[in-house]
């Protein structure tokens, strides 16, 4: 069976675990919206030590606040270059887990907006999107991504890109006013 | 046993940049520059730096290990660039650095961007080179600094009031029409003008300021001084407005390191940084260095922008010091003094 190091920091969570198919070797977080990049090293470490030699890296690709999801993926993509092992990424709202035949899942964008995205039947059917969330129905946004879940997705899915949904703000001299 | 190999990472600002060095050789230095991307906003836009950051980390990666001919495998110690910088561009580098070591199994350090300038020269000249001033002139910083030991021991003896000398270079260039970045528009422009045309102010340089602050710097009253004499001069002309702004620069510059150097008596100065690969600071610094005694060394131009052989260098020379690495798992640090040579 195939061991995945998995990690996801698209949201105020930095995760980190150990999926082996159905069984999570190791599941730990850490909160904080910009600690992502202390936070990841540390809990890396601690998921080798169950598990010295994962097989591939399953990664959240976002959407997400860009400075923490980029640390995420950093780490996954060195340390899978490193190790010679593949490494794959996923949409992370895809992996947050709700227990309903039809759901809309958000994750806070800041700036007063979310990203989010809507499920029929385990399908996505709409987005990843960013919206102010009086633009969007019935969304639940205070869940996270599950790492078994996003591991389930990686045989399905391979986004190669972040998703970040949003360019950055920028004007160029010639259009300033 | 052959000299350990480093490979260093630097994203503070603009560059993704990695460098391989086995002990003081240089294996590899590749740089991808989103300079392209920055220019047509003025300036170097964070967000779209730590994007590019991203995408070119792994090419980059790649490309240094086949320029330098050995395998991943080979590294003995990875270090990066903590800070000082942008701290989204930071933290790409940060992250990567962490993952590749903790792949490798091998020792990350976490270095200072500024240190790394300076150290980068060890690579060019030969050891030893401590005490020496260091004059860190770029884009972001301009520090004066009295460097005891590049592993562990710098002291900043001054640095700039508001701008950073390239900092001033970008505002006037832009003014001027010239472009960005503007240290080498103006460099290529003053070469034909004179550098005694006009007289521009000199920065923090009466009796008064060299009582009380001799080491530190003021660029902003020069950019006014500049910013008007355009206005009021309408068919200026460049080439002299060009050569006489950069030489109030580079001539308060060289002032104020050998003054440090004199002060201090230490007979060693080292000129690193993004503006040391300005021809006039280099040309004018060797005529006075040697008029003074003082022993200089400048590192090549292309050592001088950011770089990542620079941060190898640095990493190299704490293993060879047998400095242990700091904790494996750090931030980024935005703000990281020169004091700190490595977290």
């Amino acid at each position: 069976m195939t061991i995945s190091l998995a990690i996801d920091t698209a949201t105020s969570r930095t995760i980190v675990g150990i999926i082996e198919g159905d069984k999570v070797l190791f599941e730990e977080f850490h909160e904080g919206a910009t600690e992502h990049g202390f936070a990841i090293t540390e809990l890396v470490i601690k998921a080798l030590e169950i598990c010295p030699k994962p097989d591939q890296v399953v990664v959240g690709m976002g959407p997400g606040p860009f400075t923490g999801l980029r640390v995420g993926i950093s780490v996954a993509q060195a340390f899978a270059l490193a190790r010679e092992i593949p490494v794959i990424g996923v949409c992370s709202l895809d992996a947050i887990s709700i227990d309903q035949s039809e759901y809309t899942v958000a994750i806070d964008a800041r700036r007063k907006e979310i990203y989010w995205a809507r499920y029929k039947g385990g399908v996505r059917v709409s987005g990843p999107a960013v919206s102010k969330p009086s633009e969007v129905d019935n969304f639940i946004i205070d869940q996270y991504p599950n790492l078994q879940k996003l591991v389930e997705l990686s045989t399905l899915q391979s986004v190669t890109q972040p998703m970040y949904l949003r360019r950055p703000d920028a004007v160029p001299t010639a259009e300033r006013t | 046993m052959s000299a350990p190999i480093v490979l260093g990472i630097e994203t503070s600002c603009d560059e993704t940049a990695i460098g391989i060095v086995r002990g003081r050789k240089l294996l590899a230095n590749v740089i991808a520059s989103s300079v392209e991307e920055h220019a047509r906003f003025g300036g170097v836009v964070p967000e779209i730096a730590s994007r590019a950051h991203l995408e070119a980390m792994l090419p980059s990666i790649d490309k240094a290990v086949r320029d330098a001919g050995i395998s991943l495998k080979d590294i003995d110690a990875v270090a990066v660039t903590a800070g000082p910088g942008l701290v989204g561009a930071l933290l790409v580098g940060v992250a990567s650095a962490s993952g590749l070591a903790l792949g490798l199994g091998k020792p990350l350090y976490g270095v200072n961007h500024l240190a790394a300038h300076i150290s980068v020269d060890y690579l060019t000249h030969d050891l030893p080179t401590d005490p020496t001033i260091a004059l860190l002139v770029s884009g972001g910083h301009s520090s004066l600094l009295q460097v005891d030991d590049i592993t562990s021991t710098i002291t900043k003896l001054g640095a700039t009031m508001d701008d950073a000398a390239g900092e001033a270079f970008d505002k006037i260039a832009r003014v001027m029409g010239l472009g960005f970045p503007g240290g080498p528009a103006i460099d290529i422009t003053a070469q034909s003008g004179s550098p005694t045309a006009i007289d521009f102010p000199r920065g923090l340089t009466t009796s008064n300021d060299w009582a009380t602050r001799p080491y530190d710097f003021s660029f902003s009253g020069l950019k006014t001084a500049v910013a008007r004499y355009l206005e009021s001069t309408p068919n200026y002309a460049k080439a002299d407005v060009a050569a006489s702004f950069q030489e109030s620069i580079v001539d308060v510059l060289l002032q104020k390191s050998l003054a440090a150097c004199k002060a201090t008596g230490i007979d060693s100065l080292v000129i690193a940084g993004g503006v040391a690969a300005n021809s006039r600071l280099r040309y004018l610094a060797e005529q006075r260095c040697e008029k003074a005694g003082v022993r200089l060394r400048i590192p090549s131009p292309a050592l001088c922008t950011d770089n990542g052989a620079m941060v190898a260098a640095l990493g190299s020379l704490m293993v060879a010091a047998g400095r242990k690495p700091g904790p494996q798992a750090f931030d980024a640090d935005s703000g990281l003094q020169v004091e700190r040579v490595a977290l």
